[in-house]
């Protein structure tokens, strides 16, 4: 009984979280008629890939790819990095500032980001850098800088220091004990920060839209997004279509992660 | 390894020995050079652009200034227009309601969902899982496009099933707000539940088992082992998810502009407005400037507890 | 771990140089042009052909045409104004225009105005693009709305000619809306439509007093403009919280069980690439106005070109300007696309096709939004469009116009 009800509970809660994502991709499958249809099918009763025709028919289409990918992909890399450094200092290492520094970090994630916009853009025209991949990254970069780094310090904190202590007894330096004890056991969690910096530069727009101005060869996936709409109206099936192709990447690298993740916390949990 | 009597550390908690032990080599170098990318990182692109934002917020910057230049000093001009506006108290006063209502049914429902996880059978769990996922990994605007989808009055899915066809939720402000909420805990709850169910897995089996044998009900199992030992995670989440909702924007601006009738209008949003719309990037300055105050107001208590524990 | 982190750096070293290193085009190289036109203004097949003509006829010069997405293009057009190298020629709207001209980023072209032929520029063009006397936009099309008719529908309620009367248009509509079938295919937030309705009752959506703006849609006049609004849109199931693009009613128009939409002409194409059945079985006529002697006001939509002082080739651009505003583009524009051309005196090629003609006598009452820079924001906020939502929805009209009269006062009125 409690079982039934139980399953009954999550069946329900995986109803609700599916649908919307269920309904973008069996619209984007309809033809125009049916989207419009009095009575809603569940089905693509008629299923026809012409709005994916249209969408990847769009101008520009792959370089918004390229781009979007190598922007998005330095911006996380380039964050793992660097959070990498300093959620080490954080979790192993006593110095003085580190309280402030934690702070300061936390702190970061309340930046205004809609309000930078016009800041932003100030430096980067009085610095040459509009029109630039460059710049963008940069700025992606440090969106999500403040987050990768308390996530992996979290992530850090939870390696045992008794692990990478004994490979210091054994003769390790500190160094090959990194690399060779606390990396390997913080790979699930470098993973699973780095989906989100990924979801959150990946789809980031406003930056974009002032950002890059007059190489339009320049702009992301988001820009394409909002192509199929003009003075007539929203091309729905398009946009359905679209969003889809845009959110394949994403539920890709994140099914591909959730194993190596769970995986990974599981095996966290034993040790610690 | 003590790995019997003491509780394994969700990602955030620290025991005071592991702290001790780690106090080691106070003049190292090392820690700082660590630091150091982040923090030349963090001035150049966040703290040098938020400067940027706050002189703005004292001179006279509209679009002609973006343009032209020589933007003039006018002093907490912008600051007082702001202050003293009626608007923007009851906007202040909409987004704490919307921050709280969001907050409070996020960490609600994925804390149920995170308990739910670990007690579902393993296929039954992967498949919630894979939909969490889902959920999450739509892009927002995606997400958002398709919500306007299935509420809309005369095609929308929504209608159709509760059989309200003609119904409008985008044309009252009770009901819009209503959708967004939806919206946003509908978005949001994956991170959550997904986090703190990896945290709910590092808690051995035998704490939950001896806690059963001791004749504890689910509900003081919750209170008195899962929530003392998660705390630091909750707290963790519930402070990332206020700022995210305080601070959420594109979902609003495409669904309602913030309407009907401002019912809708948070900071953001309000913000958005003066600069972007107006082209008033001073005023929008200071709206950002004063959110960011409030927002640290809001959190102090959660960064003093964070500053009394790192040092 | 050392050379993973290395390849890792060389990685984004490598991106990060591949992006910033084609820099500007060097001086030497031919002119390169960057013109942006907004996204379903111009065919492709024309604006190719333009393209290579003009290329052909100015040796040197690489025309680089962009179009532009409709999301976000008031920030991107204001950031091209404030960057330092800037497209070389804009379209904008004209309720846009006004707003960019007084921010001191585009250039003043009065000096050019006769160049241009601009002395019978049709006025819902010319007025927008010109701020104190100064002439920034330079009117490109335009074009306004009609009613557009499902002729087998028609014949099947017996309806033999189209309405000169808003009475009689009333009358053809509910005798349309019975069974499956739609009246009329109004959404409720079609504020131009609703625009053209207050200013047959003689109001206005904002009027100018002294140097302060004040809304107006709470004026009795206006309030009678938008009751009938609200007896037309009943006559039909066009959602009252939803403007004509969501969906886009030609989509909705081509599946057959609707009686009218209002539209510009050019949608006629729209409803074809959805439905090509529809072919001939589309009627068009002037909006009604409220006596048979004079056609409904309409709202006269449509765009201005404009050039950057930030651009860095000014003269180049204005040449281009020029071939745009041209009669010979300006003619193969109106046809291809059922505009109005800039010049009144070009309003001769739009006889002899039916939705354009209709078009044509709906514009001699042709009117624009009211002329100040603060209009664009109006738009934005979509505080017009839920204003209507909330009448038709049940509330209180003349509450609801007294709230929304005050907002637009506050934006028309916030300074820039």
């Amino acid at each position: 009984m409690r079982k039934a009800l139980l399953n009954g509970a999550a069946l329900v809660t995986l109803a609700l979280t599916i649908f919307p994502v269920y309904w973008m991709v069996v619209t984007a499958f309809k033809p125009t008629r049916d989207i419009q249809s009095d009575t809603p099918s569940l089905l693509p009763v008629n299923p026809t890939l012409d709005h994916f025709a249209t969408a990847m028919s769009a101008e520009g289409f792959w370089s918004y790819w390229r781009n979007s990918l190598m922007v998005t992909g330095a911006a996380v890399l380039l964050a793992l990095v660097v959070s990498l450094l300093a959620a080490f200092a954080v979790a192993r290492l006593r110095w003085r500032g580190r309280g402030v520094f934690v702070v300061a970090v936390f702190a970061a994630q309340m930046a205004p980001w809609e309000a930078l916009l016009v800041p932003m853009f100030i430096i980067a025209r009085d610095s040459d850098l509009l029109d630039s991949l460059a710049m963008l990254s940069g700025v992606y970069f440090m969106v999500t800088l403040p987050f990768t780094i308390v996530t992996l310090r979290g992530f850090l904190d939870a390696v045992p220091i008794e692990v990478e202590e004994a490979a210091l007894v054994d003769g390790a330096t500190r160094f090959t004990a990194f690399r060779r004890v606390i990396f390997p056991l913080l790979a699930p969690g470098l993973m699973a920060t780095s989906l989100f910096g990924f979801i959150t530069a990946w789809n980031e727009f406003s930056f974009v839209n002032v950002l890059i101005i007059k190489d339009q060869d320049k702009r992301t996936l988001p820009v394409w997004l909002s192509t199929f709409r003009d003075v007539y109206g929203t091309d729905w099936g398009a946009t359905m279509a679209a969003a889809t192709l845009f959110a394949l990447p994403v539920l890709v690298v994140f099914l591909f992660l959730q194993r190596r993740v769970g995986a990974g916390m599981a095996a966290g949990a034993v040790k610690g | 390894m003590p790995a019997a009597t003491r509780a394994p550390a969700p990602p955030l908690a620290r025991t005071p020995q592991q702290a001790r032990r780690r106090a080691r080599r106070r003049t190292s170098p090392w820690p700082y050079l660590l630091i150091a990318p982040a923090v030349v990182a963090g001035v150049l692109l966040l703290l040098y652009p938020l400067i940027r934002a706050g002189v703005i917020s004292v001179q006279h910057f509209r679009m002609g200034e973006l343009i032209r230049g020589g933007a003039t000093f006018v002093g907490l001009d912008n600051y007082r227009e702001l202050l003293t506006g009626e608007e923007f108290w009851s906007v202040l006063l909409r987004t704490a309601v919307w921050t709280a209502v969001n907050v409070v049914l996020i960490v609600g429902l994925s804390t149920g969902v995170a308990l739910m996880l670990l007690r579902l059978g393993r296929r039954m769990r992967v498949a919630l899982m894979s939909a969490l996922a889902l959920a999450w990994a739509t892009p927002i605007i995606a997400a958002t496009t398709i919500f306007q989808w299935l509420f809309q009055s005369e095609l929308g899915i929504v209608n159709w099933l509760l059989d309200i066809r003609g119904y409008s939720w985008f044309a009252d402000g009770g009901a819009m707000f209503a959708v967004l909420v939806i919206l946003v805990v509908w978005q949001s709850v994956p991170f959550a539940a997904l986090t703190l169910y990896a945290g709910l897995t590092t808690i051995p089996v035998e704490l939950f088992e001896s806690a059963r044998i001791d004749g504890g009900t689910s509900r003081q199992i919750f209170t008195k082992v899962v929530f003392p030992i998660l705390r630091p995670m909750f707290a963790l989440i519930t402070s990332l998810e206020v700022i995210w909702v305080f601070k959420c924007f594109p979902q609003i601006w495409v669904l309602s502009q913030g309407g009907p009738d401002g019912a809708t209008t948070t900071l953001p949003v309000y913000a958005f407005k003066i600069a972007r719309v107006l082209h008033r990037y001073d005023l929008g300055s200071a709206v950002a400037v004063v959110t960011v105050v409030i927002l640290a107001v809001a959190l102090v208590a959660n960064l003093r507890r964070m500053l009394r524990q790192e040092s | 771990m050392k050379y993973r982190l290395l390849a890792l750096a060389a990685l984004f070293a490598v991106t990060a140089c591949g992006s910033t290193d084609p820099g500007p085009a060097a001086s030497a190289a031919p002119a390169k042009l960057t013109v942006w036109i907004m996204d379903g203004s111009v065919t492709q097949e024309l604006l190719k052909q333009f393209e290579t003509d003009y290329e052909a006829a100015h040796k040197g010069v690489d025309l680089d045409i962009q179009i532009q997405a409709w999301d976000g293009i008031g920030e991107r057009v204001t950031a091209a104004l404030a960057s330092t190298d800037a497209p070389d020629v804009i379209e904008v709207g004209n309720t846009q225009v006004a707003q960019y001209s007084a921010s001191g980023g585009v250039r003043d072209l009065t000096g050019k105005i006769a160049d241009l032929r601009g002395e019978d520029w049709i006025p819902g063009l010319a007025e927008p693009g010109k701020i104190d006397g100064k002439q920034y936009g330079v009117p490109w099309y335009a074009a306004n709305r009609v009613v557009v008719y499902n002729k087998d529908l028609w014949a099947k309620a017996g309806i033999e000619a189209p309405p000169k009367t808003r009475d009689e248009w009333l009358e053809v509509t509910a005798s349309l809306n019975k069974g499956g079938d739609q009246g009329i295919y109004l959404t409720g937030q079609t504020w131009y439509a609703l625009a053209g309705f207050i200013w047959d009752e003689g109001g206005d959506l904002a009027v100018k007093e002294g140097d302060r703006w004040k809304g107006a849609l709470d004026t009795p006049q206006a309030l009678a403009g938008m009751e009938f609004y609200r007896r037309l849109q009943a006559l039909g199931k066009g959602p009252k919280d939803a403007d004509e693009a969501n969906p886009p009613q030609h989509e909705v128009f081509a599946q057959g069980r609707v009686g009218q939409i209002i539209a510009v002409p050019g949608i006629a194409a729209r409803v074809l690439e959805v439905e090509p059945g529809m072919k001939g079985k589309m009627g068009f006529f002037p909006i009604p106005g409220k006596s048979a002697d004079k056609p409904g006001a309409v709202f006269t939509g449509g765009s201005d070109l404009i050039i950057p002082e930030a651009s860095k080739n000014h003269d180049a651009a204005y040449e281009v300007v020029k071939a745009l505003a041209g009669e010979k583009f300006q003619t193969e524009l109106a046809k291809a696309m059922s505009f109005v051309p800039n010049r009144a005196s070009l309003a001769g090629v739009l006889s002899g096709d039916e939705g354009t003609a209709a078009m044509a006598a709906g514009a001699a009452n042709g009117k624009a939004t009211p002329n100040t820079p603060n209009w664009a924001a109006v738009e934005a906020t979509s505080i017009i469009k839920q204003y209507m939502t909330a009448v038709l929805t049940g509330n209180d009209a003349a509450a609801e116009a007294r709230k929304v009269s005050e907002s637009i006062t506050t934006t028309l009125n916030s300074g820039s």
